[in-house]
């Protein structure tokens, strides 16, 4: 008996750890999207189904969609780093800039509102791992900086205008103080 | 781009595609089983060989979680490759907390004989001051685990029992949802495996790795 063929054992793999990281020159088994990594060192690979199935669809069959920790503040850390890492709506969102965190937890926190210094960085910090885990971000934790993950290259063009709307109506992020360090 | 689900959808008519995809797209992404009802594409045997087809060319399979409620999981043969390789995306934590909610609330019952089939979903919640007595893991660690476990559908949680005359307990843990997706082949395997690490010397454990081995296997036979 033979084994599984590459294309499936690709397609599974990234189902078990997200996207997948792979040489260069290796090339896209079938139905996979190929991200050049913007460092020149090799690329991504994206499974793509068509948008009809896609999770979306879930919604429309009145079943319930995946279970998500702290689905608001997660979804204002992934808005925040939006707003940060593309600087330009109007291009491409991959591979987007890379931003410092402190920039995108400022974000964060206009639109989390007011909280004390230690709940906003512990919720910003469980989101980033959520999201970088899940591959919508690469969080660098060395070098505390943050890049759209390889996932939001399967954003379809509706997806993105209703992004750029958004994008539009959201504070930017400031250029640091030269300021004292410490807030009170 | 070519979809890679081509081959199998290039001949049907549109309605059949979309019967199809949704279905398709139902089972691998619904947290929960699909019941047929709610998707044509799996009540009907059709369109349901369809679906099949198109989770095997990428490494996935068809699993039926109960009469008439359908759900994917990987083909024995990727699962395989895929843990030949040593990969596992669940921390050391997560992976020894999700042991013992699968040793309390499965294993033991079915050694009991109080559980009887051989599911990994249904069971005897095991209540969240059980895995504080038998883990090594801080209190905080082993909270944030079962978050984590939750959120990815491998526990789930449960009112605790009220048995009278004692403190009522705060919540329970079964094993979650995602177990549906466990084949009849992996299903065995879990349950050989937790043989294996539970009584690496009892006979049961020597049968189990006599039938794995396949020498062994020609020798005795």
């Amino acid at each position: 008996m033979t084994g599984p063929d590459e294309t499936a054992l690709a397609w599974a793999r990234a189902r078990a750890g997200g996207p997948l990281r792979v040489p260069v020159g290796t090339p896209a088994p079938a139905g996979m999207l190929r991200l050049p990594e913007p460092s020149g060192d090799g690329a991504w690979l994206v499974p793509q189904v068509p948008e009809t199935a896609d999770a979306r669809v879930l919604a429309e069959m009145g079943l319930a969609g995946p279970l998500l920790e702290q689905p608001n503040d997660t979804a204002r850390l992934l808005a925040a780093v939006l707003r940060c890492c593309w600087p330009d709506p109007l291009a491409p969102i991959w591979p987007g800039v890379t931003a410092g965190s402190a920039p995108v937890l400022a974000v964060f926190g206009e639109l989390t509102g007011p909280r004390d210094e230690m709940a906003h960085r512990r919720s910003a910090v469980a989101a980033l791992r959520r999201l970088d885990q899940a591959g919508w971000l690469l969080w660098d934790e060395t070098a505390d900086t943050i890049r759209l993950g390889p996932r939001v290259a399967l954003w379809s063009g509706s997806d993105l205008s209703t992004l750029r709307q958004l994008w539009r109506t959201m504070p930017g992020p400031q250029p640091a103080p030269p300021a004292p360090e410490a807030a009170p | 781009m070519t979809s890679i689900f081509e081959p199998v959808l290039a001949d049907l008519g549109e309605r059949q595609r979309d019967e199809i995809l949704a279905a398709f797209a139902a089972v691998e992404h619904s947290p929960e089983p699909v019941p047929e009802a709610v998707a044509a594409g799996l009540r009907d045997a059709t369109l349901r060989r369809s679906v099949a087809e198109m989770l095997h060319l990428i490494g996935r399979t068809l699993v039926r979680a109960g009469p008439g409620q359908w759900t994917s999981g990987y083909r024995d043969d990727v699962a395989e490759r895929l843990t030949a390789d040593g990969g596992n995306p669940l921390p050391l934590a997560d992976r020894a907390v999700l042991t013992l909610v699968l040793i309390h609330s499965v294993a033991i019952p079915r050694t009991e004989g109080t559980l009887s089939g051989d599911s990994w979903v249904d069971g005897t919640p095991t209540p969240i001051e059980e895995l504080q007595r038998r883990t090594q893991l801080p209190r905080g660690e082993l909270r944030q685990s079962l978050g984590r476990l939750r959120a990815a559908g491998l526990v789930r949680v449960v009112p605790a029992r009220l048995r009278p005359g004692t403190v009522p307990q705060n919540t329970a843990y079964l094993p979650g949802p995602q177990f549906h997706r466990l084949t009849e082949t992996a299903r065995r395997r879990l349950q050989e495996e937790l043989i294996l690490a539970a009584g690496p010397d009892t006979p049961l454990a020597a049968a189990i790795r006599r039938r794995r081995a396949p020498a062994a296997e020609k020798e005795t036979s």
